[in-house]
Parts: C-alpha cells; sequence; structure tokens
C-alpha cells in the first residue's frame, strides 16, 4: 500500500511488476502482488489505474487501419509487418481509424501472430479489405482486453470480431476472458468484456471438411480431459449452453483427440499457406455473415 | 463373394446430434443414444420412437442392452450412469460414478456394459480398471470389484461374455484385457494394435473377440477359455479396408458374419471365415455404432443390423437376398 500511495503522491505510475521487484522477499511471487493490487481496489471501490498501478502490457497488434495517439501527445503508428505493442488504456487519450477496416483477428498464439505478420496478412488481397490482427500471447493482460474491448464497442457490427484458438479447453478459457472478462477481475467486467467476439476456429470438428487426416489429431492428456469436463459442467451457469464450445469440446472428449492450430501448417506440401488460406475462407464467411 | 444390404427403414424422428451407440434389443427394438443427451427406444418394423428419456445434460457416451430386451444401461460424459426399465418407461437406477464423497476413490465411468446375468454392470476408467458395480435397483451404482488391467490408460470400450463370466476390456493404447469375473483375475492380455481399440464385439459363443481400430482395421481374437488354462491364442485374422479409425464392430449370432461402422463414412459388412469384406454401404456421415439383430437370420437370408453416427439417424439395414 505504501507503493501505491507514494506512486499517487509522486504522480509517478507503477506497473505491478515493478513493486513486485521493489521487495521480491516481502511478496514472494508476482501472484501475492497482483491479488494484493486488486483486493486494494476491490476495498476502496477503485479501479487499479486509480491507485496510479499500470498493468505492463504484452499484447500485440498489427494492421494499417489504426492510430493510437496517447495523452503524453506521442502517436503510435501501426504496420502489417510486424507486431506493436499495445499501449495500457490509462495512456491511450483516442484512436482514430484510417481507412476501411473490415475485420478483427484475435489469436491465442504469439507464434500464430508472427507467421500471419510474415504473410502481411492484415493486408491480404484474399480478403475484401485490410483488418486487425492481435494478439494477447495466451491469456491477455488488461491492456489487451481493453483495446478488443474498445473495439467491440465502437466498429459498427457488420465488421467481425474474430478469435483463433486451439480447439481445446485452455484455447476456450482464452477466448472467454476476452468475451466475459477473467473471474478476478468480475467487478470490472462491464468494462473489458467485449461480448462480441466470437470463436473463429480452429474447430476440431471441421477437421474432417478440411481434409485433414484424423490421424493428425493430437491425443488429448488427462489435463485436457479435466479442464473440458469442468468447463462442460460449468457451462450451464457460466456460459450459454448453446454455444459452438460445447458441440466442439464434447467431440473432442469423445474422439480422445484435439485440434490445435498448427494443424493446418503441418498439411503436407502446404505449409503455412494452408493457414492463409484457411483463415481467408473464414473470415470471408464471417465478413459476408455480418453484413 | 459379396451380399447385398438394403436400408429397409429409417427412424422417423432423428436425433438432434450425433448418435453415439445404438443396440439391437431381443423385443425387436432398437434404442439409440445421442451426444445431445438424449436417448430413444425405437419400433423396429415403424421406425416410429416408442419412449424417449428427457436429455441428460451432457453426450451419452455408452449404451449397453440386457438380452431381454427389458434394461437399457447408458452412460453420461461426466459419468452419470442410468437403468432404464423399458418395459415401465421408467429409470430404476442412477449413478454419479464421479462421486468421491462416499467412495474415495472413485473414478468415474466411460464406457458400461451390463453383465448378461443381470446383477452387476461393469464400467471402465481413466486409470485402466474395470469396476464393477451392482445393477440392482436398491444398490444401484454400489462398487462391488475393482478389476486393475496394470496399464494407466484411458479404457474405451468394455463388453461382458454372452455367458456373463468374462469382461473384456480396450485401452487407448491399443491392448485388450480380458478378466474372469469368478475368480476377478486378468486372465489374457493382447496387443494386436497399437492405437486406440473403440469398440469390441464378442461372439454370441464366446469364443472370438473382434477390436475395432483407429488404425483401420479391425482383429479377430480367439479367447477360448482351455481346460488348462491358457488363454486363446489371440490375434487368427485382420480385416482391412476401411480408410479411416473403425468405430464401432458387432458379430451375428450365428458367428458367420460381422458389421464395422468406420469413420471413412461406410458400414463394411464381413465374411468371417473367408476373413474379407462382402458389401460396403455409404452412409453420408462416420458411423459410430452398429448392431446385429439378435435373432438368427431366416435361411436365405444373412441377417440384419441397424446403424447410428453422425447424421443423426438410426438406419436398419436387411439382407436383400440369399447369401452366398
Amino acid at each position: 500500500m505504501d507503493f501505491a500511495h507514494e506512486a499517487l503522491v509522486d504522480d509517478v505510475p507503477l506497473t505491478k511488476r515493478d513493486m513486485y521487484y521493489k521487495d521480491v522477499p516481502l511478496f514472494k511471487a508476482q501472484g501475492t502482488v497482483d491479488r494484493l493490487v486488486d483486493d486494494l481496489a476491490v476495498t476502496l471501490d477503485l479501479e487499479r489505474a486509480d491507485l496510479k498501478i499500470r498493468a505492463a502490457s504484452k499484447g500485440l497488434l498489427s494492421g494499417t487501419g489504426l492510430t493510437i495517439h496517447l495523452l503524453g501527445g506521442e502517436t503510435i503508428y501501426i504496420n502489417d509487418l510486424e507486431g506493436t505493442l499495445i499501449p495500457t488504456g490509462e495512456t491511450i487519450e483516442r484512436f482514430v481509424l484510417v481507412g476501411n477496416i473490415s475485420w478483427i483477428l484475435v489469436v491465442e498464439k504469439e507464434a500464430v501472430f508472427q507467421t500471419l505478420c510474415r504473410f502481411q496478412f492484415a493486408s491480404h488481397p484474399s480478403l475484401p479489405g485490410p483488418g486487425l490482427i492481435i494478439t494477447g500471447k495466451g491469456y491477455p493482460d488488461v491492456a489487451t482486453r481493453q483495446l478488443v474491448k474498445t473495439l467491440s464497442d465502437n466498429l459498427p457490427t457488420h465488421i467481425p470480431i474474430v478469435a483463433l484458438v486451439d480447439g481445446d479447453a485452455y484455447g476456450l478459457d482464452i477466448l472467454s476472458v476476452y468475451k466475459y472478462g477473467s473471474r478476478s477481475l468480475r467487478h470490472q467486467n462491464d468494462k473489458l468484456a467485449a461480448r462480441r467476439i466470437e470463436w473463429l476456429g480452429i474447430w476440431i470438428s471441421e477437421i474432417a471438411d478440411l481434409e485433414i487426416d484424423l490421424d493428425a489429431l493430437i491425443p488429448i492428456t488427462l489435463h485436457d480431459e479435466k479442464k473440458a469436463l469442468a468447463v462442460l459442467s460449468r457451462s450451464t451457469d457460466f456460459l450459454p449452453r448453446r454455444w459452438r464450445h460445447v458441440k466442439e469440446l464434447t467431440r473432442m472428449l469423445h474422439t480422445r483427440r484435439k485440434a490445435e492450430i498448427e494443424i493446418l501448417s503441418s498439411s503436407p506440401g502446404k505449409r503455412f499457406t494452408s493457414l492463409i488460406h484457411y483463415l481467408s475462407h473464414k473470415m470471408c464467411h464471417f465478413i459476408e455473415m455480418s453484413a | 463373394m459379396s451380399l447385398a444390404f438394403v436400408n429397409a427403414l429409417e427412424c422417423k424422428e432423428p436425433h438432434n446430434d450425433e448418435i453415439w451407440s445404438v443396440a439391437w434389443t431381443a423385443n425387436n427394438t432398437a434404442v439409440s443414444t445421442s451426444a445431445d443427451g438424449t436417448v430413444k427406444q425405437w419400433d423396429s418394423t415403424s421406425g416410429q420412437a416408442s419412449m424417449s428419456r428427457p436429455p441428460h445434460n451432457l453426450a451419452i457416451v455408452s449404451l449397453s442392452v440386457s438380452p431381454n430386451g427389458q434394461y437399457a444401461l447408458y452412460n453420461g460424459l461426466d459419468g452419470t450412469t442410468y437403468l432404464w426399465d423399458l418395459e415401465n418407461d421408467t429409470v430404476v437406477g442412477r449413478h454419479e460414478s464421479y462421486d468421491r464423497s462416499v467412495v474415495k476413490d472413485a473414478e468415474p465411468s466411460y464406457s458400461v456394459s451390463l453383465n448378461p446375468k443381470g446383477a452387476t454392470y461393469a464400467g471402465t476408467s481413466n486409470s485402466g480398471n474395470v469396476n464393477i458395480y451392482s445393477a440392482s435397483p436398491d444398490s444401484f451404482g454400489t462398487r462391488q470389484v475393482v478389476l486393475p488391467s496394470g496399464r494407466n490408460r484411458h479404457g474405451m470400450h468394455c463388453a461382458h461374455s454372452p455367458d456373463g463370466t468374462r469382461v473384456a476390456l480396450s485401452n487407448e493404447a491399443g491392448q485388450v484385457f480380458i478378466f474372469d469375473l469368478e475368480s476377478q483375475a486378468l486372465t489374457s492380455t493382447y496387443s494386436s494394435h497399437a492405437m486406440c481399440i473403440r469398440s469390441l464385439a464378442w461372439s454370441y459363443d464366446g469364443q472370438l473377440l473382434l477390436t475395432a481400430s483407429d488404425d483401420k482395421r479391425l482383429i479377430l481374437h480367439d479367447v477360448r477359455s482351455t481346460p488348462s488354462g491358457k488363454p486363446g491364442s489371440g490375434a487368427v485374422a485382420t480385416l482391412t479396408g476401411h480408410s479411416s479409425w473403425v468405430l464401432s464392430t458387432s458379430i451375428s449370432p450365428d458367428g458367420r458374419l460381422a458389421v464395422s461402422g468406420s469413420a471413412d463414412k461406410t458400414i463394411k459388412v464381413w465374411d468371417l471365415s473367408a476373413r474379407a469384406a462382402v458389401s460396403t454401404l455409404q452412409e453420408s456421415g462416420e458411423v459410430w455404432s452398429v448392431s446385429w439383430s439378435p435373432k438368427p437370420a431366416a435361411p436365405g437370408s444373412a441377417g440384419a443390423f441397424i446403424s447410428g453416427g453422425q447424421d443423426g439417424h438410426v438406419r436398419w439395414w436387411r439382407s436383400a437376398g440369399a447369401g452366398a
């Protein structure tokens, strides 16, 4: 609490990571700092940002259609060849949309994000218009979710916002964090839940139609099984029952196999181009459906 | 040699989701279970649903019917096992096999099998054990015996021998284990496949066991118990022809033919002495379950079986004429 007070008094923002390093023996683990900060915020009925403790960002953004103006006067320009670090919400003054953004794609894995950048997928000619690609590098942090939420709230509904995650319980959990918010930040949920986001893929049920051999699917582990069953049992109270995830997780448990995004790149003779082909095809479908 | 089978009948109202298990009962009805948690009984003459259960909240993954057709045992993805009295249309048993509040090391069941003698049923688990439970309505689900296979791999399928003295288990690694229920001992292990065995079927005389695997093959095993106590010789024939995972199999009452359903969207009928496919039937989706009619075929006919799969339809198939 002293650190937070200091930050407020000196008007120097602090990240949770900074706080942890100020007294590692006291805090022992980053998680301790994270929980204390959240508890403090709830107790004082404030946002974490009001305590002048900023979330450090790790998410990346790629594309050509967005410019970010920061409060200090700085402008962040993004490009479609490499990722730009997503700034934290508190530092952003405004977004400016440039051109005709047609789609937003959120990807679970950084490796997939980098592959898409190499192919300049954000400006790919196979799509009706340019788009934005975002990755939270796994479970997204607050800054990434704030960006997705802002886009979700402000973009017209004919622009689809979709997620590419592994067809397993972990991928779906990540999607649910974007869509419904994380359980630990429940009191801030209305600010961060981007309900509009949909699951583009990868679905285990579409593997056969993609002419990928069923044997390319990876056997599930005990962890996969337990997590999937937990999600399915929870799904009646937390997530809507009829959602696609119920069907996909059920099929995963029944076939004892799961679909990871890498399965697309592994098609023989096609390598990364099949990932591009898959994404173009599905994104066009989502754009048509949203029109 | 080839045999012709025709799609004689289709169920009048399909399930809304995939069918994963079917069984043809001695009362000439069919029972089917679905990924949407529903279970239905069908009249085999009209194809009408005669009875159905309100859906379980999760998919049904296993089904086993009693020899007299009175009871259907079925199990949900979470391990909730039900016993349905088909004569009176009531559920007479319900057990949450994952519940550890009473039995500390309780394991959720996956595949279940009613003992033909009636008093018990078997359930496979994640750890490779076969658990034997009471099937009696007043003590339904009480665990009586744990039979370890010795291999800590998910148990895909279990089935009792027709005389109720043995139970066979297949696992994700491609192994088959046969337990003698009286001595509660593991009597045979076969490692004929290297990939998941999703289904196995006993011949009516209990001498043969047919396994269906992700390796696209079915393997016929001689599993006769010999007087000396040595297990049967094991794999005696391999049936090849499917181009994807074999999902299900069933043997005809006279032991001459077998039927298989596959992820390659076909059904194949096999002549077990010729060890070759005699019929291939095209389906619209993955065929998750097949079940031969328990009534011996009429003279000159090769018999009949039912199938269920991805499109949610139960189909009755009959032999088109005299077999070779």
